[in-house]
C-alpha cells in the first residue's frame, strides 16, 4: 500500500531540547545528529578474514584495520570492533539496501547484519569536547594517545557507546543504541552545558 | 582495576564480566563418567592464592572472552589473551 | 572598619587578600574575614575560640589544627536544603555570605544543657554501650538509644533533597603527584620537565603546603614566593594539570586513584550548569605521595580545651592568615619543630609566656630563642593540666623538672608531640606501615604498586630532604612512565633541625586527657580497655570507638598505640599498627552517584513506539532499562483492570497490537549456525526449514533453564533468535562464551539485532486482514503461504523491507512484524490506520501478561533460576539424540525427580476470589509449616475471557493432580484460599486459534 509510505524517525527526535538551553549556548561543544549513516556489522566467516580483507580492499580500496581503528575511503568506512569484526558505515547512501549491497560485494567471506537503524549517532566537536566526554568515558582521549582514525567500544555514563575520532579539532562521532538516544543526549547536555553548547542539526 | 584487553587496550574493570577459572574445560559428554566430570566442571573450583587464570568477558567493549592472569592476593594482572583458541 | 571587627588579626602579613573583605556569619553573629581565609582562620581572627561541643561529653571545643585532620571544629555549613553537617572549619574556604553554625549545643554554644553528660562521664567510658545496656532489649530501643542519640552525635542533616549537582570524571596521566607542598612541587616540576603528563592535586585552595605556613627561605626568596614561581612554571606547561581543592581520597588497584574536586564549595552561589563537586577516577602510570605529615597532640589533662592548638597550626594562623590564636601563648613541645612556633610568635610580636619541653638538655640555640622571646623555659617540664571556661583556656599547671607544680596564665597552648607521616593512602590496598624508631613514627612499608612516597609523608621531615626526595621521586616516576628525566638543581634552604624526645602521655594529669578528640576517647578509656583485656589495637578500636570517627583517628591513633604499649609493657610496633580505608576524608554519597540520580539513576531505553504511546496517554512500566507501555487507557477508564480487560477482549475478539521490540534479537549466521543452535538449545534447530520458526529452550550448564524464545531460519546460514527482554544481554554473553570458548571451531557469527528492528505483535482473529493493509500486494500471507510458525521477509507500505513471523504469545492468530527501528513510529501509526476498520486495539504489557497466563506460557516469574525444562512441562523437548549445554546435569536424579514442582494452572474455588502471586500451596487441612509446603504461585491475572482470576505456579507432582484442591497460603498479606489445580493452558488448549 504505497499510500502508507513510511518515513524514518530520528532517534534523537524530541531528545535535544533542554531547559536552560539559551543561557548555555556557546562554542565549547557542538552537537550534530547524524541520521545519514547506513551501518552494518561485518564479521569474517571462519578462517576467511584474509579473503574478506582482500575483497574489501579490491572493492572499496579500504585496508581493513587489525585493531580498533576507522579506515575510510570516500563515503565508506570500516571500523574495527573486535577480532575479525567490523562496523561498516556509509554516509549518505540508502540505508535500506546497504547490508545487501555489502553482502553482494563481499560474497561468502563475511556474515553481515544490518544495523542501520540500531544506532543513534551524534557528532561532537569543539575545544571542550574532551572535557565533556571525560565525565562519562573512562578512555584516555589525550591527543598523544587517541588520534584521528582511532575508535573505541566502551560505555559513556553507563550507556554502551562506540566512538571514533574524525579530526584533530577534535571531532568525534559517538554511536549508541537507538533506544538510549534520549539518555545519552541528557548526559551530553548536562556535562557540556557549563562549557556552552551549540546544536547544529543537519 | 584495569584489564589489558588484547583488542581494545587497557580498560577499567567495570567494562568486564567475570566468569571464573579458565583452566577447566567442558568434559566430553560421551565419556562414561560424564555426570561426575560435569559435576566437577560445573561446581568444583580451586581457589589458589597467587597467579590464577580466569575468564573475563569484555562486555562493554569488543565482546571478546579473555583469559586473564591475575594474582588473587594482590589483584596484579600479568596479562590477558583472547580465550578463543583459534581466533579467525 | 573591617580591621576593627577582627580583633585577633595582625596588622600586616599573611597570604590573605586584605583588599577583599568577606562578610560571614557564625551562629548568627556577623563577622568579617578576608579572601584567602578559611572559616577557621576567620574565626580565629575574630577572636572566636569556642566552635562546638564534643560528640559524647559535649565538652567545649575550639580549633585544634589548620588542616583536614581537624577533629574538633566541625560546623554546619550553609542553610536550608544545602545545610551540610560536620564540615571542618579548617578546610572551608571563606566566601562572602558564608553561614555556619556550631553543632551539638542546646540551647546555645556557651551554655549547653547537655554538657551535664560530663557529670555522668563515668557512665560514658569505654565499653559503656556494651556494659550498661545489657538488660531487656526493649529498654535499648525505647529508652537508651533515643537518649544517647539526643545526647551524643554530630551535626544535623538537612533532610531535604540535595539541590546541587555532582559529576564523575575520568583522568589519565603519567605521573600523579598527591600533595602540592615542597615535596610535591619538586616532584611535579621534575616530572613535568621530563615531558610526562602530570596531574598535581592538593586538598588546599592554594599550593605550597607547609611553605605557606612557615617562614622558610628557599633559594634566597620566601617559601611562598618560591611556590608562586614553581606553580607558574607548572601552570604554563601544557602537560601539567593543576587540581586545587582536590583530595585524593583512595588508592585502588592497577594505578587507579579516587579524588574529589570541590568545584563550587567555595563559591557563594551556585554557578549554573556547574557541579558542586566532581569525583575523579584518575588512572596514573606512576604516583608520588607527597601528602606531608600530621602533627600529633600530647595527651595531658584538659588538652581538648579551646585554646589548646597544635603548634604548627598556630604558625599557620599567624604566618599564613595573620590571625592570632591567643594573647598569651605557651608552647608545649617535645621536638625542635615546635620551637618554630616560639620564634614565629615572637617575630609577629605575640607574647610567648612559657616554653615547656620535656627534654632536660636543650641545645643552646633553643635556650637563647626562649630568652629572646621573653618566655619562661621549663626544660624537662611537662604540662599536667589545662584549665579554663567554656570559651577557652585560662591557665596551665606545669610540672617542672624538679617535680614542683607551677600554674601559669595562658589563653593559648601550642602543643607538639612530633609528626606522623600522612601515609593513609599507602595502606588502602592492605600494606601495613612499619615503625621507624629514629623518628618515632610509622612510615609506609610496601606502598601500592606504582606509588612511591616522598618527603614528610616518607618520614623525611626536614625541608631540604623534602625538596631532594620530591625531585628524585618525580624523576623516578617519569622514567618509569617512559620519559627521560634529569634531576633539577635542588634549591638551597637553611638548617631545619628535627630533634625530638618521645612524649605520648603526661603522667599525673588530674583531669580528662583526650586521645581521640572527635570520638571523645580519653587516656583512661584506653586503660579500661587494657584492664578488661581488649589490648589488640583492633579490639581497642571497637571497645572505645577510637579512630572510628570521620577523621579515622589521624591525630589519635599513634598516641593511643603508644599509651597501650606503655600499659602492656610492649613496644609500639609490637602493640600494632593502624591502617586506613578510603576515603581519606569524607566524601558525599552524592559525589559517588554523580549524574546518576533521580531519573538518571540508570539509562532509560525507549521503544520505537514510545512517542506514539506517550501521545496515547499510556502509563509506562520499567522492565529492566526499558520503559514499556503498560496499557492504553480510553477516556473514562479510571481502573487499570478495566483498560487491560478491554485490551484482552478486543484482541481475542478482533485484533490487538503490541510493541514487542524489547525482546532480545540475535542474528546467528555462518555455515555452522544450525549446529551451534543444536548445542545451545535443548531441541534441534539444524533441521528447521528455511522460512520456519521454532520455540526453543536453553539451559545453563547445571541443567536449569536459562531462557526461552523463538528462533527463525531466514536463510541457509542465517537464523534470527529472540530472547526474553530481561535476559537479552545475558544470552548474548552466553552465546559468545559458547562460540569463543567452547566451540571456536564452528563457523558461526553472532550479532545483536535487538535495536535494529521495531517489532510489533499483531494478534487476534482479524490479524491477517489488518496485515494485508500493510503488506505490498505481491506477497501472499494466506494461511497456506505463511502457516503457523512460518517466517518470511517481504516489503510493506510500498517497498519497506520487513520480516514477518507467524508466531503467537497471545494464543490467537498472530504475527510479529519487524521493520528497521526508525520506521517503528511510522509502522505503529500505519497499523492503527489500516486496522481501524477491524477495531485494532493497542495493548500494553499488562494485557500481554494476562494473555500469556491464559495460555500458560512461562515468563520471568516462572524462569526463576531453579526450574528445569521438565518442571515447565517441556521435558519431551529435551533431545536425546545430541549433546547440548545442560544436558548431562539435567539428568541428575534431583532434577529429574517426578516429584518436583511442576508448572500447573490454578483457579480459585470461590470464583470471586482474587489470587495472589507468592502464595504457597499446602494440602487441605495441613498446618502452614515449611514441611508441608508443596510449591507456590508464580503469576496471577484476572482473566477477562473466563471472568475470574487464574494463576500459574509450581506444585509438587502437579501434572498428576489436575482437579485436586489445595490451600493457597499467603502469610505476607494474611490471606488463605482454596484453589483448584488445572492445566496451565486456560484458553484454546488444542491451539486451534493459532492455525486459522
Ligand atoms: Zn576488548
Amino acid at each position: 500500500m504505497s499510500d502508507l509510505a513510511l518515513k524514518p524517525l530520528s532517534a534523537f527526535r524530541g531528545h535535544l531540547a533542554f531547559t536552560g538551553m539559551s543561557e548555555a549556548s556557546g562554542a565549547g561543544v557542538t552537537l550534530e545528529v547524524r541520521d545519514d549513516l547506513a551501518m552494518a556489522i561485518v564479521i569474517a566467516r571462519k578462517g576467511r578474514l584474509a579473503a574478506l580483507a582482500e575483497n574489501v580492499c579490491q572493492t572499496y580500496g579500504i585496508d581493513l584495520p587489525a585493531g580498533p581503528k576507522r579506515v575510510a575511503a570516500g563515503s565508506l568506512a570500516f571500523i574495527g570492533t573486535g577480532p575479525g569484526q567490523f562496523l561498516a558505515v556509509e554516509q549518505g547512501g540508502d540505508a535500506l539496501t546497504f547490508a545487501s549491497r555489502l553482502a553482494g560485494a563481499l560474497g561468502d567471506a563475511a556474515s553481515i547484519s544490518d544495523q542501520s537503524a540500531s544506532r543513534a549517532v551524534l557528532r561532537v566537536s569543539g575545544p571542550r569536547v574532551r572535557g565533556v566526554l571525560a565525565k562519562g568515558l573512562a578512555i584516555d582521549l589525550h591527543p598523544s594517545v587517541f588520534r584521528p582514525g582511532d575508535a573505541a567500544l566502551s560505555s559513556i555514563a553507563l550507556i554502551g557507546a562506540h566512538l571514533w575520532q574524525l579530526d584533530e579539532r577534535p571531532t568525534y562521532e559517538i554511536s549508541v543504541f537507538r533506544s538510549l538516544a534520549g539518555s545519552f543526549a541528557e548526559f551530553i547536555w548536562s556535562s557540556a552545558a557549563e562549557y556552552g553548547v551549540t546544536i547544529d542539526n543537519p | 582495576m584495569r584489564i589489558p584487553c588484547p583488542y581494545c587496550g587497557e580498560r577499567d574493570i567495570h567494562e568486564f564480566a567475570y566468569l571464573g577459572d579458565a583452566t577447566v574445560s567442558r568434559p566430553d559428554p560421551a565419556r562414561n563418567d560424564a555426570v561426575q566430570a560435569f559435576y566437577e566442571y560445573v561446581y568444583l573450583r580451586d581457589n589458589p592464592a597467587g597467579s590464577f587464570q580466569e575468564l573475563w568477558y569484555h562486555a562493554a567493549g569488543c565482546h571478546s572472552w579473555l583469559v586473564v592472569t591475575r594474582d588473587t592476593r594482590t589483584h596484579a594482572i600479568f596479562g590477558a589473551r583472547l580465550a578463543s583458541r583459534e581466533a579467525s | 572598619m573591617a580591621a576593627q571587627s577582627q580583633p585577633a588579626r595582625l596588622q600586616s602579613g599573611g597570604l590573605i587578600d586584605r583588599a577583599r573583605p568577606l562578610e560571614f556569619q557564625f551562629d548568627g553573629r556577623k563577622m568579617t574575614g578576608y579572601a584567602g581565609d578559611t572559616l577557621a582562620s576567620a574565626l580565629v581572627a575574630n577572636g572566636v575560640t569556642l566552635t562546638g561541643r564534643s560528640f559524647k561529653y559535649h565538652r567545649p571545643r575550639g580549633v585544634l589544627t589548620a588542616g583536614s585532620e581537624e577533629p574538633n571544629a566541625l560546623v554546619e555549613l550553609r542553610g536550608g536544603s544545602r545545610r551540610e553537617p560536620n564540615t571542618k572549619a579548617t578546610t572551608v574556604e571563606l566566601f562572602a555570605g558564608l553561614e555556619a553554625r556550631s553543632q551539638n549545643r542546646w540551647p546555645s554554644l556557651t551554655f549547653d544543657a547537655l554538657s551535664v553528660n560530663s557529670l555522668f562521664a563515668p557512665l560514658l567510658v569505654a565499653g559503656f554501650y556494651y556494659k550498661t545496656f545489657m538488660w531487656p532489649a526493649a529498654f535499648w530501643e525505647k529508652l537508651y538509644e533515643p537518649l544517647i542519640r539526643k545526647a551524643a552525635g554530630l551535626g544535623r542533616a538537612s533532610g531535604l533533597p540535595d539541590p546541587d549537582t555532582y559529576e564523575k570524571a575520568f583522568a589519565f596521566c603519567d605521573v600523579l603527584v598527591i600533595g602540592g607542598g615542597p615535596t610535591g612541587l619538586m616532584a611535579a616540576l621534575t616530572a613535568c620537565r621530563a615531558g610526562a603528563r602530570v596531574i598535581l592535586c592538593d586538598e588546599d585552595f592554594g599550593f605550597g603546603g607547609r611553605l605557606l605556613s612557615e617562614t622558610f627561605e628557599i633559594a634566597g626568596i620566601s617559601g611562598a614566593s618560591w611556590v608562586g614561581e614553581t606553580v607558574a612554571e607548572l601552570a604554563e606547561s601544557a602537560n601539567v594539570t593543576l587540581m586545587r581543592r582536590t583530595t585524593v581520597f583512595g588508592v585502588y588497584d592497577t594505578g587507579t586513584y579516587g579524588a574529589l574536586e570541590r568545584v563550587g564549595d567555595h563559591l557563594p552561589t551556585h554557578v549554573p550548569h556547574q557541579p558542586r563537586q566532581r569525583l575523579w577516577k584518575i588512572v596514573a602510570k606512576r604516583a608520588v605521595l607527597a601528602a606531608g605529615a600530621i602533627e600529633r597532640p600530647i595527651v595531658f589533662g584538659g588538652n581538648d580545651r579551646p585554646g589548646a592548638v597544635m603548634a604548627a597550626a598556630v604558625r599557620s594562623y599567624v604566618n599564613r592568615y595573620a590571625a592570632v590564636p591567643g594573647r598569651r601563648i605557651a608552647v608545649f613541645t617535645n621536638n625542635d619543630d615546635g620551637w618554630k612556633t616560639v620564634a614565629d610568635c615572637a617575630a609577629a610580636g605575640i607574647p610567648v609566656e612559657a616554653v615547656i619541653d620535656p627534654r632536660a638538655n636543650l641545645p643552646e640555640g633553643l635556650r637563647n630563642l626562649a630568652d629572646r622571646a621573653g618566655a619562661t623555659l621549663f626544660a624537662g617540664g611537662r604540662v599536667l593540666d589545662a584549665y579554663g571556661v567554656s570559651s577557652g583556656l585560662q591557665a596551665i599547671d606545669v610540672e617542672t623538672a624538679g617535680g614542683s607544680i607551677v600554674t601559669l596564665n595562658a589563653d593559648c597552648l601550642a602543643m607538639s608531640g612530633g609528626w606522623n607521616p600522612a601515609l593513609a593512602l599507602t595502606t588502602h590496598l592492605g600494606s601495613r606501615p612499619v615503625w621507624r624508631p629514629d623518628i618515632h613514627a610509622f612510615v609506609a612499608s610496601a606502598p601500592p604498586p606504582g606509588l612511591e612516597v616522598a618527603g614528610a609523608a616518607n618520614g623525611s621531615l626536614a625541608l631540604a630532604a623534602c625538596l631532594a626526595e620530591g625531585a628524585a621521586e618525580g624523576a623516578k616516576a617519569a622514567e618509569a612512565a617512559g620519559f627521560s628525566a634529569s634531576m633539577p638543581a635542588i634549591p638551597a634552604v637553611g638548617a631545619d633541625p628535627t630533634g625530638m624526645m618521645p612524649l605520648w602521655k603526661v603522667e599525673r594529669s588530674r583531669t580528662k586527657a583526650f586521645v581521640d578528640f572527635q570520638n571523645d576517647v580519653t587516656a583512661k578509656d584506653i586503660a579500661i580497655s587494657e584492664s578488661e583485656g581488649y589490648r589488640s589495637v583492633e579490639h581497642l578500636k571497637r571497645y572505645t570507638a577510637l579512630g572510628m570517627a570521620t577523621d579515622q583517628g589521624k591525630t589519635a591513633n599513634v598516641n593511643a598505640l603508644a599509651i597501650m604499649a606503655a600499659l602492656t609493657g610492649k613496644s609500639i610496633p609490637e602493640t600494632g599498627v593502624t591502617t586506613f580505608r578510603p576515603p581519606y576524608t569524607p566524601v558525599a554519597i552524592a559525589a559517588f552517584a554523580g549524574h546518576h540520580r533521580g531519573k538518571h539513576f540508570r539509562p532509560t531505553r525507549l521503544t520505537p513506539s514510545h512517542l506514539w504511546a506517550a501521545e496515547q496517554g499510556a502509563p509506562f512500566v520499567e522492565t529492566g532499562q526499558w520503559l514499556r507501555a503498560q496499557w492504553y487507557p480510553r477516556p473514562g477508564e479510571t481502573d487499570w483492570l478495566v483498560s487491560v480487560s478491554r485490551e484482552v477482549n478486543a484482541t481475542r475478539s478482533g485484533v490487538g497490537v503490541c510493541d514487542v521490540s524489547t525482546l532480545g534479537k540475535i542474528d546467528i549466521m555462518g555455515a555452522d549456525a544450525g549446529a551451534f543452535l543444536d548445542r545451545v538449545y535443548i531441541n534441534t534447530f539444524s533441521t528447521l526449514a528455511i522460512g520456519k520458526v521454532r520455540y526453543g529452550v536453553m539451559l545453563r550448564e547445571d541443567g536449569i533453564v536459562m531462557d526461552d524464545g523463538t528462533t527463525a531460519r531466514l536463510a541457509d546460514h542465517h537464523y534470527y533468535m529472540s530472547t526474553t527482554t530481561v535476559n537479552a544481554a545475558k544470552v548474548m554473553q552466553h552465546l559468545e562464551f559458547c562460540h569463543q570458548v567452547l566451540w571456536p571451531e564452528l563457523d558461526v557469527q553472532l550479532a545483536s539485532a535487538t535495536e535494529q528492528w521495531a517489532q510489533f505483535a499483531i494478534a487476534g482473529p482479524n490479524a491477517r486482514d489488518t496485515l494485508r493493509g500493510l503488506i505490498d500486494p505481491e506477497f501472499d500471507i494466506s494461511n497456506e503461504a505463511l502457516p503457523y510458525m512460518g517466517a518470511t521477509t517481504l516489503t510493506i507500505c510500498g517497498g519497506l523491507p520487513a520480516r514477518l513471523f507467524r508466531i503467537s504469545f497471545s494464543g490467537e492468530l498472530a504475527y510479529e512484524i519487524a521493520v528497521p527501528a526508525g520506521y517503528g513510529d511510522g509502522l505503529i501509526r500505519a497499523i492503527m490506520s489500516v486496522g481501524a476498520p477491524f477495531g485494532v486495539t493497542p495493548y500494553g504489557t499488562e494485557a500481554l501478561g494476562v494473555m500469556r497466563i491464559e495460555k500458560g506460557h512461562a515468563a520471568g516469574n516462572e524462569l526463576n533460576g531453579t526450574i528445569t525444562a521438565a518442571d515447565l512441562g517441556l521435558g519431551r523437548m529435551m533431545s536425546t539424540k545430541k549433546d547440548y549445554i545442560g544436558r548431562v546435569m539435567a539428568e541428575r536424579p534431583g532434577l529429574a525427580d517426578p516429584e518436583r514442582p511442576r508448572l500447573v494452572g490454578f483457579k480459585p474455588v470461590d470464583r470471586a476470589q482474587r489470587l495472589r502471586a507468592g502464595a504457597h500451596f499446602l494440602p487441605l487441612g495441613a498446618k502452614a509449616v515449611a514441611a508441608n509446603d508443596e510449591g507456590f504461585m508464580t503469576s496471577v491475572a484476572f482473566s477477562p475471557s473466563l471472568n475470574h482470576w487464574i494463576g500459574l505456579g509450581y506444585l509438587k507432582n502437579g501434572a498428576s493432580r489436575l482437579g485436586e484442591r489445595v490451600r493457597a497460603h499467603d502469610p505476607v498479606r494474611g490471606l488463605e484460599f482454596e484453589v483448584e489445580i488445572c492445566d496451565p493452558i486456560f484458553i484454546d488448549p488444542k491451539g486451534e486459534r493459532l492455525r486459522v
